[in-house]
């Protein structure tokens, strides 16, 4: 029943949030620098499938402080976007956006779950 | 001319991304985010809108993680990167804020550009039995 790859894929999806929100909002970068670095070290680090899925959740991160106003906030999307990509795997693979539009929907779905308990 | 600088940095960050990712084999997410860093760092720096321009240039490498079979050249990666940048310009206003823009436009941008190759093939293709049709009709 336990399968690792999707384990592994949702770990890395929530770290690449988390890790993303952080450098900008705690850190002090711009939503681009903090893209930009966790998707370099995504890509030189990880295989590509987990990279990707790095790099989607990374847009997640770059969401305003308005949007995700605490880290808890941004775990709670990264979450959401883990499940998200591993649900859409094959869906529109090796559509250039694909990764973005996947981002800005676990963040819709993360403000919807957020607005339901406060 | 802020129009024009915007379209020109969709072209080369679109076909910088690609080249990286594409002809230089070293995979689309390591591609984008090397562009998008890059941009980050230097572009705000070294123009007075620098930071739009480093916006455009991260939706534009977005765009050019497309796969080489649904995008298989850099010239049609530069029509992908033109249509990137006056999508941005257009919907830069109306959607400012708007989560998942980016990624949105990048997406647009590549579905527009396959869909208007297909198209493009599909008229041909009739254009060409029509004439098929004439000439033996003539004979």
């Amino acid at each position: 029943m336990f399968d690792k790859k999707k384990a592994t894929t949702f770990i890395c999806a929530f770290l690449g949030t988390v890790i993303t929100w952080y450098i900008q909002h705690e850190m002090g970068y711009s939503a681009i620098i903090a893209n930009g670095i966790v998707g370099v070290l995504a890509g030189i680090l990880l295989t590509a499938p987990l990279a990707g899925a790095t790099y989607t959740a990374s847009f997640v991160g770059m969401s305003g402080i308005a949007v995700l106003p605490s880290i808890g906030a941004a775990a709670l999307a990264g979450a959401v976007v883990g499940i998200v990509i591993i649900l859409t795997a094959e869906i529109y693979a090796g559509i250039g956006g694909k990764g973005g539009t996947t981002a800005a929907f676990s963040v819709q779905v993360s403000r919807f779950i957020m607005s339901i308990f406060g | 001319m802020d129009n024009l600088a915007i379209i020109i940095t969709a072209i080369l960050a679109g076909i910088a991304t690609y080249t990286i990712s594409v002809k230089l084999e070293k995979g689309a997410v390591f591609g984008s985010a090397i562009v998008v860093l890059l941009s980050g760092l230097f572009l705000p720096h070294f123009f007075e809108m620098g930071t739009t321009l480093a916006v455009m240039a991260t939706t534009s490498s977005y765009a050019g993680m497309v796969a080489a079979k649904n995008v298989p050249n850099l010239k049609e990666m530069a029509a992908v990167g033109f249509i990137a940048g006056v999508l941005f310009i257009l919907v830069e206003v109306p959607f400012a804020g708007v989560g998942g823009k980016l990624g949105t436009i990048a997406a647009i941008s590549c579905l527009g550009w396959i869909g208007l190759k297909k198209a493009l093939v599909m008229v041909l293709a009739k254009k060409e039995t029509q004439q098929e049709s004439t000439v033996s009709y003539m004979k």
